[in-house]
Order: C-alpha cells, then sequence, then structure tokens
C-alpha cells in the first residue's frame, strides 16, 4: 500500500433492495481501484458466542469475505458501461419501429435531450390515456445498492409522486414475485402459516438449538458455498463449518452434487429434480408402517393428519406411497429411502435451506414444500433439535429474535432500513393496478390475462386466492411503455424468450432502460440512461446481510464513468421536469434523516458528520449471559430456538387453526377444486416430468441453481471469472457449462468440452459440456444468469451466452388462453429439454444474418 | 530471518475459488519492483485451483488443490535459467527477476509443477511470489488472506500458527516428493486412493449398518477398517496408491465376501450384497 492510498468501502455490488452485505474494502490510487480486500471485523466489537452444554462454543472468525465477483469488480466497473443517454437509432416518437428492438444500434445524445424525451412521452401517455397506467414498471432485481441509490423502487416512487404531486394516476407495478421462496409460499404457508417470513418457519435463535440438540441436518437442495456466500458472505461457510464441529452429519438431498454437498457432506442422496415431494410420502409411508413418528405432537398440534395417513397408505388412490413407488419417480433407491426414513426419526434431524434451492421453483414447487412441512410436522418440528433452518443471514426470517445472539433493539433500529423497499418487498402492490413479474411478458402479448394472488413478498396467505386481471378493464390501453431498471428479466425470471418478444411488441411505444451496463434486455431499450455502480458516489451501506449489524458510510470511490448518474438522481431529475419534484427530497437530507434514526445516533451519540469520519459502526454482540435473559423474555430457554414455542404451546400459527394443518382450512373454503392444490396436497404430475408426453420429445430435465460465481445474471463477463467458470470449446468460445452424466452422455455422442444445445419448444440454448458423475442421470444441471448472445443456428436463433431462462416454463402456460392462472408460479428448474451435440461449424455468429431472421427479412 | 512456508488443507478447501481472483486482483495490472511486474489480464493462473472429481454417482468425492509455485529449495526452474534470473529470498520465497529475464521459457518448462506462465505482451516468465512485498510489509500473501475455510496458512514455520497445524490432523507433506525439488509449501490431506461401497441385502432391498469392512494392504500388511453407516455407505479415504488390497465385509448372520482390490485408481464397488445365512 502505498502513501496516498485512498481506503473506500463500498457496499457489495450484488445485493439491491437498499441493503448490503459487509463491504468492499477498495484501495484506490491515482483515481483507479488498486485492490479490494476483505473486511476485518475491528477486535473491539464483540463477536457473539453460541455455547452448549457439551459440543463447546461457536463463534465467527473476524475475516469476513465475500463471494469472488466482489474482488473481481475492479474489473467490471468501465467494461463495457453505457457511458451517455442513448437514443435508438430507428426510434422516434412517431416511429417506434418495435421491430428494430434488441438489433438497431444507439447514438448518443445529451441529458437534456434525454429527458425532454422522457417527459415528451409520459406527458403523451398522460394526454392519450388519463393516466400513467400504461406505463409497466419493471425496477426489480439485484444489482449494485446502498441504502439510498439502489434498484428496486426509485421507478415506482417516481410514478408514485407524480400520483401524489401531479393528479396523474396509477401505473402498473410489476409486483415481484416471491421467487426465492416461490414453494414455500405458494405451498407451504397454507400448512403452517409465517405469512412474514414468506412460509419458512421462524429462525429466532435456532442455532442455540441446532448446536445442543441436532443430529443430523438434511441440506435440501441447500448450497451455502454458492446461495449462501453470495448474498450473506462468510457468515454462511461459518455455519457449515459449525455443524461439522459439532458433530452433526450432513446429508445433502439434491439432483446435482452441488458445492457445498462435495466440501462438506456426509452423505449425497442424488433425486430427481422436482420429485422431493414424493421422497417425503414415502419417508412419512416408512413412518406410519414402523409407528416412528411423533403421533402425540401430532394429534396436538396438527389437524387433518388422519388424511395424510390415508392418502400415503393409498386409501384415496390405491396407491401406497412406498418406497417402491417413489424409487420409479424420484430415482432414490428404495433402500436408501427406508435408511434415510429411519435415520431421520432416529435422530433429531433438522432440515435445511437456503432460500431453497432449485426445489422450490420447479412446477409444483408448493407440493414439495406442503409435503416436507408435513413430514417435518410428524417428527415434532419445534421440538429441541428439530428445527426448519436457514443457513445465513439476513434475519428478517424471525418472530421476535435474530438467529444468533443480537441485541433486540439493535435489530429493529440499529440499521437504516429503506422503507421504499415496500414497493419490490412488501404486503401488497400500491398501485391497484398491477401484474406479477411472472406473468409480465403476458401482461402485454396475451392480454387480457387472470390470476390469482398479488405474488406480494409479504401478503398474508388468503390473499393467494383474490382475484386479478390486466388490464383492469376492457377499453384499457394496456402497456404502451415499459421502464426497465436493472435488465435482469431474460436470465433471471421464467420464459425470457417470451419476455423479449413482449419487449418488442408493436403495442409498446417506448422502453426506458436504465442500467450501468450495455447488455441483456437493456439491449432492446429505445432510450437507455446510464446508471452509476456502487463506487460512483457517496451512499450509505446498512449491513443486514449478515450475522452482525453494522452501518458503513460508502465514499467515493472512482468518478463516475462518463456522463452517469446514480438512480436516485435519474428519477429525481424526472421528477423535477414534470413537476413532482417534492417526492425526491435531496440526497444527503434522506441519508442523513435514516441515519439519525438508529442507534449509533438516538442511543450512542455519533452524530452524522462523525460517522462520516470515522466510517463505520459496528454494533456489539450481546454476551452468552446477557442473550439467555433476553431469550428467557420471549419465553426461550438457553439451548432453545427455532420453532420451540409452538412446540411448547401447540397453536399461534398463522393459519385458520393456529396449528399445523395437513388439510388447509383456508383452500378448503376458498379454492377447494384447485386440482394443482388441493386442501390436502398430493402427488401431482405434470407436463414438465419424465412420464408426460412431452417427456418423449424432451426426455432431461434441467436444473437450474444459483451460480457459484455470478451473482444472478451479474459478473458474467468478467474475464477472470469467466476464466474459473466457463468451458472453452474447439471453436474458441467460452461456453457456459452444462454438466451431464456420462450415461446421457454416451447415447448421445457427447464429451467434455463438446458444444451441446439444450432445446424444447420455447426454443434453444449452447452450452460447453461437462460430463460428470455430479449430475443424477436423467438430467442435467446449468446454473442461471448467464449472458444472452443470440445467433443463428440452421436459419433459427439460438443463444450462445448459455442463458438458460430464456427457455424455462412460464406460469401461464399450463393454461388455455384466457383461462385464470390459478398460481402464478415462477418455474426456473426442473424442466424439460433435449440435449445434443452441436457441430461448430452449424452456428452463424454473423449479427445482420441474425438481425435478418429476427426481423423476418429474410425468408428461410 | 527464518524460513516461511505455506500450508494447504486440502480437506477444508472447497473449490471457491477466492484465491484465484485475489491473486489476480493484487497483481493483474499492477507491478511489486524488483519481485514482479504486471500480470496480464487474462491467461495466468498463479494461483491455479486444480480440481479433481473421482467416484461414481452417488459415491463422488471431489477434491480442491490450491496449486502455487511450491518455493522449492531445489528448484528445477533456478537451475535451468541461463540469465540466473530466478532468484531465492532468506526467507524461502523464489521470484523472478524480470529485468533480467529474457522470456526463453526454459524454466516454464522445466517446473514439474507446472506453475510458470510466459507473459507474452512483456517477454517474460512469471509466478507467484508469496506477495513478497506484502510479506515484507507484515502482511499475508492474498490467498491466504481470503481464504473463508482456512484452507491456506502462511507464517514463520517456527510460528505458533504453523506448528499448530502441523500437529492437528494428517501429516503435513510435499506434493510429489519424488521431483525432489524441496519445496517450502506442505500438504495436507493430499487425495490418496478410496475405496468405498454400499452394503445391502438384495431380499429385503435394505441397507446393512454396522458392517466391518476391512482392507488389508498385501505388500504392506496394514489393515485399515470401518463399519457401515446408517445408510450402508462405506469409505476407506487414506488407502494407498500401486497396492494390492483384500477387502473383507462381514456382518454376523451374513456371508462374508472377500475380494482382492488394486488402487491403481480409486474403487467404488457400487452395492455390495451380502445374503443371510440364518
Amino acid at each position: 500500500m502505498k502513501e496516498n492510498t485512498r481506503i473506500v468501502y463500498v457496499s457489495h455490488p450484488a445485493s439491491g433492495l437498499a441493503r448490503s452485505n459487509f463491504p468492499l474494502v477498495c484501495h484506490i490510487e491515482d483515481g483507479e481501484i488498486v485492490r479490494i480486500l476483505p473486511y476485518r471485523i475491528p477486535e473491539q466489537v464483540r463477536l457473539y458466542e453460541i455455547k452448549t452444554s457439551s459440543r463447546g462454543s461457536f463463534s465467527r472468525s473476524r475475516k469476513e469475505v465475500q463471494m469472488p465477483l466482489a474482488y473481481a469488480w475492479k474489473q467490471r466497473v468501465n467494461l463495457n458501461r453505457v457511458e451517455y443517454p442513448l437514443l435508438r437509432d430507428d426510434w422516434s416518437p412517431a416511429a417506434p419501429n418495435t421491430k428494430g428492438r434488441g438489433l438497431s444500434g444507439y447514438s448518443r445524445i445529451s441529458w437534456d435531450r434525454a429527458l425532454d424525451i422522457v417527459v415528451g412521452q409520459l406527458e403523451r401517455i398522460k394526454r392519450e390515456y388519463g393516466s400513467m397506467e400504461p406505463v409497466l414498471v419493471q425496477a426489480d432485481g439485484h444489482g449494485h445498492s446502498g441504502y439510498l441509490h439502489s434498484l428496486h423502487f426509485w421507478g415506482h416512487h417516481l410514478f408514485d409522486s407524480t400520483r401524489e404531486h401531479l393528479g396523474w394516476g396509477w401505473w402498473t407495478q410489476q409486483v415481484r414475485n416471491p421467487d426465492s421462496w416461490e414453494g414455500y409460499y405458494w405451498g407451504a404457508k397454507h400448512v403452517w402459516g409465517f405469512d412474514s417470513t414468506l412460509g419458512e418457519p421462524y429462525q429466532d435463535a435456532v442455532w442455540d438449538d441446532i448446536l445442543e440438540h441436532t443430529e443430523m441436518v438434511l441440506f435440501s437442495g441447500n448450497d451455502p458455498e454458492a446461495t449462501g456466500l453470495g448474498m450473506s458472505g462468510s457468515t454462511a461457510l461459518e455455519m457449515i463449518r459449525w455443524l461439522k464441529r459439532a458433530g452433526i452429519k450432513i446429508v445433502a438431498i439434491s439432483p446435482d452434487l452441488n458445492y457445498a454437498g462435495a466440501a462438506h457432506a456426509d452423505k449425497w442422496i442424488p433425486i430427481n429434480p422436482n420429485t422431493d415431494a414424493a421422497l417425503y410420502l414415502a419417508v412419512a409411508h416408512v413412518w406410519i408402517g414402523e409407528r416412528s413418528f411423533d403421533e402425540a405432537y401430532v394429534s396436538t398440534h396438527t389437524v387433518g393428519y388422519e388424511e395424510f395417513e390415508r392418502y400415503v397408505g393409498g386409501g384415496d388412490d390405491g396407491v401406497p406411497k412406498t418406497p417402491e413407488w417413489a424409487e420409479a419417480i424420484t430415482g432414490i433407491p428404495a433402500h436408501t429411502i427406508r435408511a434415510l426414513a429411519r435415520e431421520w426419526a432416529a435422530k433429531k434431524t433438522s432440515l435445511s435451506v437456503y432460500f431453497g434451492g432449485p426445489k422450490i421453483r420447479g412446477t409444483f414447487s408448493h407440493v414439495a414444500a406442503r409435503m416436507e412441512a408435513y413430514i417435518l410436522a410428524m417428527q415434532g418440528i419445534g421440538r429441541p433439535g428439530r428445527q426448519f433452518l436457514r443457513t445465513g443471514a439476513p434475519s428478517l426470517y424471525k418472530q421476535f429474535l435474530a438467529q444468533v445472539p443480537r441485541y433486540p433493539d439493535v435489530d429493529s433500529h440499529g440499521i437504516a432500513l429503506n422503507p421504499i423497499i415496500a414497493y419490490a418487498f412488501g404486503t401488497g402492490p400500491k398501485s391497484p393496478v398491477f401484474v406479477p413479474r411472472t406473468l409480465a411478458a403476458e401482461a402485454i402479448l396475451d392480454a387480457p390475462i387472470e390470476w390469482r394472488g398479488t405474488a406480494a413478498a409479504l401478503a398474508p396467505a388468503a390473499d393467494q386466492f383474490s382475484e386479478h386481471r390486466f388490464p383492469p378493464d376492457e377499453g384499457h390501453p394496456g402497456i404502451k411503455l415499459v421502464w426497465n431498471e436493472n435488465g435482469s428479466q431474460a436470465g433471471s425470471w421464467s420464459n425470457g424468450w417470451k419476455w423479449l418478444e413482449a419487449l418488442r411488441s408493436s403495442a409498446v411505444d417506448f422502453v426506458v432502460g436504465i442500467h450501468p451496463w450495455l447488455e441483456n434486455d437493456i439491449l432492446y431499450s429505445d432510450l437507455i440512461l446510464p446508471a452509476q455502480t456502487n463506487f460512483e458516489h457517496e451512499d450509505l451501506i446498512s449491513v443486514q446481510r449478515s450475522d452482525l449489524l453494522a452501518m458503513f458510510y460508502q465514499d467515493r470511490a472512482l468518478e463516475p464513468v462518463g456522463e452517469s448518474k446514480t438512480d436516485y438522481e435519474i428519477h429525481q431529475l424526472i421528477a423535477e421536469r414534470l413537476g413532482a419534484g417534492a417526492g425526491f427530497p435531496p440526497a444527503d437530507d434522506r441519508l442523513r434523516g435514516a441515519y439519525e434514526e438508529t442507534l449509533a445516533f438516538t442511543k450512542h451519540g455519533i452524530s452524522w458528520d462523525e460517522f462520516k469520519e470515522r466510517k463505520e459502526i459496528v454494533y456489539d454482540c450481546p454476551t452468552w449471559e446477557e442473550w439467555i435473559d433476553i431469550k428467557n423474555e420471549y419465553g426461550f430457554g438457553p439451548h432453545n430456538g427455532g420453532l420451540h414455542r409452538f412446540w411448547t404451546e401447540g397453536k399461534g400459527l398463522e393459519t385458520p387453526s393456529g396449528k399445523i394443518e395437513f388439510v388447509s382450512a383456508r383452500i378448503a373454503e376458498l379454492d377447494p377444486d384447485n386440482r394443482e392444490r388441493p386442501p390436502l396436497a398430493r402427488w401431482v404430475e405434470n407436463a414438465e416430468q419424465k412420464g408426460s408426453s412431452r417427456s418423449r420429445e424432451f426426455p432431461l430435465a434441467v436444473v437450474s441453481n444459483h451460480p457459484r460465481l455470478r451473482f444472478h445474471v451479474q459478473g458474467d463477463d468478467v474475464d477472470w471469472i469467466r476464466e474459473l467458470g466457463k468451458v472453452t470449446a474447439a471453436d474458441g468460445y467460452m461456453y457456459e457449462p452444462c454438466w451431464i452424466h456420462p450415461q446421457d452422455a454416451e447415447t448421445r455422442g457427447i464429451k467434455s468440452s463438446d458444444i451441446v444445445m439444450l432445446f424444447n419448444e420455447r426454443g434453444a440454448v449452447l452450452f460447453g459440456a461437462v460430463v460428470t458423475e455430479r449430475i443424477i442421470p436423467g438430467s442435467v444441471c446449468v446454473e442461471h444468469g448467464a449472458k444472452m448472445d443470440p445467433v443463428i443456428m440452421n436459419e433459427n436463433v439460438v443463444d450462445r451466452g448459455g442463458c438458460i431462462n430464456l427457455i424455462s416454463p412460464s406460469a401461464s402456460e399450463r393454461h388455455a388462453e384466457g383461462e385464470q392462472v390459478s398460481i402464478p408460479e415462477m418455474n426456473v428448474s426442473a424442466f424439460l429439454v433435449e440435449v445434443e451435440r452441436v457441430d461448430p461449424t452449424s452456428i452463424q455468429a454473423d449479427p445482420g444474418e441474425y438481425a435478418a431472421i429476427v426481423r423476418g427479412d429474410r425468408q428461410s | 530471518m527464518s524460513m516461511t512456508s505455506f500450508i494447504v488443507d486440502v480437506e477444508k478447501c472447497s473449490g471457491c475459488g477466492l484465491c484465484v481472483v485475489a491473486c489476480k486482483d493484487e497483481h493483474v495490472g499492477s507491478a511489486y519492483e524488483p519481485w514482479t511486474k504486471p500480470q496480464p489480464a487474462t491467461g495466468h493462473f498463479w494461483m491455479n485451483l486444480r480440481s479433481y472429481e473421482t467416484g461414481k454417482i452417488p459415491k463422488v468425492s471431489v477434491s480442491h488443490m490450491p496449486t502455487m509455485c511450491q518455493h522449492c529449495a531445489n528448484a528445477p526452474c533456478m537451475k535451468v535459467c541461463a540469465e540466473n534470473a530466478i532468484n531465492r529470498r532468506d526467507d524461502g520465497l523464489v521470484w523472478i527477476d524480470q529485468d533480467l529475464c529474457t522470456g526463453s521459457g526454459l524454466c516454464q518448462e522445466a517446473c514439474p509443477y507446472d506453475v510458470i506462465y510466459m507473459n507474452a505482451e512483456i517477454g517474460v516468465a512469471q509466478k507467484c511470489t508469496g506477495c513478497a512485498h506484502r510479506v515484507d510489509e507484515g502482511l499475508l500473501p492474498r490467498c491466504v488472506g481470503i481464504c473463508p475455510h482456512g484452507a491456506i496458512l502462511f507464517g514463520d514455520e517456527t510460528g505458533d500458527v504453523m506448528i499448530a497445524a502441523a500437529a492437528n490432523g494428517d501429516p503435513l507433506e510435499v506434493y510429489h516428493s519424488e521431483f525432489n525439488a524441496d519445496p517450502r509449501v506442505l500438504w495436507k490431506g493430499l487425495p490418496r486412493r478410496i475405496v468405498s461401497g454400499t452394503v445391502i441385502d438384495r431380499d429385503t432391498n435394505d441397507v446393512i449398518q454396522d458392517v466391518d469392512v476391512a482392507v488389508r494392504d498385501l505388500f504392506y500388511d496394514q489393515v485399515v477398517s470401518t463399519v457401515t453407516d446408517a445408510f450402508g455407505d462405506f469409505w476407506l479415504r487414506h488407502l494407498e496408491s500401486d497396492r494390492k488390497y483384500q477387502l473383507t465385509v462381514k456382518k454376523v448372520g451374513y456371508g462374508e465376501q472377500v475380494r482382492v482390490l488394486s488402487t491403481d485408481s480409486d474403487r467404488d464397488l457400487g452395492e455390495v450384497v451380502l445374503v443371510r445365512t440364518d
């Protein structure tokens, strides 16, 4: 380090939602990032300690490390940036030439002209249609964010401000469906409630219970080495080490031997994707036959068990759900299913996820989640050692107390949490005119559409039965303008090709993109406004995605690239031009005001200026003795946590009966005839499964996980990340890897490093094969989020970049046109494809050819 | 100055790649004279994460070896350099003087660990310096500093951390001792041969727990034994390569299974069937 080196804390580059992991420690010399280091929690900060009676004490290292991409960010700051406002060459207000979106080039324009265009378009919408309802505001996705300058909400707030200050009416709010929790949300909630924690049981002091009592933890599609490290930093890895040190056996149940499974699991049980419900039914069958479940708990803490037992025994459909029955579906040998069931019953077993893994976002993942809740209930969930466990932060998954020792006042008032994220993560849409993100493409292409549920993350369970339509009434113009912050839809949501088709719809006159980089569906914009990365402005960093809470002051690390502005400033300028600037007070005022509501100011008396000077505030953790006292106030003993209170009380859940419901009273009342989600969960067949008629043509299932090296769709363009993660094929192109088992590879003549095409009716994507035993035969495994690179192959458009979400199913597919989508679930894993080896000479990367085919200029 | 060493613990490494990225972060675009000029933007892996997969589903094992320059005391690269450009510091770190280097590439060919990279842009050979520039400031090499699992240690070999690491668990060994290069990097948990399987009773279609599984080295007579776990699985992980082992699988009430295995590769036996005798 040189004498003139500036040290700047910068918010983790990927989080979004106004929250952060612990920051990056950036060394800046001569206006450039020289290196980025992990953070070290200062010696004077008191760390927590979890004490057990016989397994020792557990704490964390002071070293706080983020995912590899975080330390490669200096490569990306200047890479492929939107430096200036860019206007599409063949767009004009009079001639939008929508077919050119995704194909045409852009030219630089001034901010002045860009703002004029935006204002002109919004005023035109107001004039022609009377409100902003024809504007679809996308604004959600992970990405650069500090407290203030963040994605997810300023676009919504802009139109909320024009409503409030100009009387311009509502906008169409895209509601971010509960993507990370899908099956728990649409399914498990109806078994055990937990509305505020998206269907996942409370994590209050859970580690105190686990480390004291638990003997075995099932990692159900859980990969803390990938998702955990990305979303909450090294605390996720520390937690795995706790399990090992406590002598707790780890059993990984997943179609792939994922990174945590490979490094840490004692046993891998490969399972066909999205068949977990069948496994759980067979486990229940074993327990029922051997009477090895908690019958007392089931009778006092649950309702409707008898119906479930009858179903498992085959009383309803004549099919006993034996391990042999499940073997044919799951690919798990019956002997292993029996062994798992017996060990699960004999040992104090907890089940662990970190956002649910691929299991929780496949077709009918709500069935898997409900079955999981049923069998956790059969073993008395909440009993010491038997919990639902999340391996990582943040700690919003609680009723009263954080998952590790933390002072309650620090939890509630320690850090600044921006209330404005409610637009993206709240109890319901602000605007009465909205569409779930899973139906955004349909809202443009297939309107009118009908569905049930707002899909809002924190909505109560009954909300799932509310009925909605878009557009709200006949004669409504529908979507005429798309406001696209962040550009992640095609790579991280369902059926990306359809979303791109929607953007090219002739119904949409104007698409605004707001993003730092020229990538993904931002390239389908008519006007692109340049946004900054976290490195280019001051902000407050609220560390909530970790086991300790902290705040940092982020200086401006680098000069803004080109004419880029913060997300806040971009929307502020537009608001001001429209006359709604009152909705966007000065950034500094917001930051200072937010800081001054935290304990750092109110309790510890650290002024805003002092905070800006010292840069960091990391809150002390309670001593173990203090924590015992705190827990005692909430009815937890020293070694209790998780659902302990429900276990002792047998009531109080957010279900109609207050208990765990095998038969959901709410579904029975509000949606009893839903074949997909009946009052009692049942094994349901679907078109994306082996054995369906489609599976004759598309016999392999795709498992798609959160990536190890990317953060969703971010970072795929960083060379160091590509060197680590891509497969270089014979044509020299770096392909996204596709794991394929030797059996499936052999029958298709595929070897490692071959180029392979994964395809179904929705389209095709190219990958580099990795022949490996780490994936169950009959499935292939690819990570989501690769950057799109459309090319022509045999006269068809295919994606060479490996963006698998382009061909994943849409929520509407199972329904006839115009039919109500009863569960607008997101399905990005466990869907069918065929895989074929590709001859590289058939790939035509000529952009001119590509454009001609896409436009339909060329007759094929 | 006493000798410094690296200790790499293979069993702690999860293959996350942080060490690879941290090394690039430190060196791409930055020179640390005299120890090294900047690393090129891509193509060099002064920290090279080498991963190995073995076994058959579901008995798959994955090992990761974060492999840097081994900083050898008897380094082939030093012997072959015509410019005497490769030096060894008193603390044992080996570095290439890139002002003297003419880019012949002989050191790259000579290195038996494949840890030297040619920088075509500036015409020199380059490799891990042990972050000598950081060591001189009392800091740790970047790979060590960033590893979240503590899989890479560095320090004075007489210091507490290193002594504790040496005492704890697997013995420390040199990688490829047959190269006779006398490296300063010591390894723990280098992968050895694995014999694995699942014992089942085909008649009841159940796994069998608590089965005694033993292998006897037929050349050197050592016996390694284990019992099957709740899933009927057994793993014997620390076996020698290229030996012959007598495998016995037995449990009271079942017929014994005996086989001879050679460990020219790992052996996953899949399902091993025992038949009840009563």
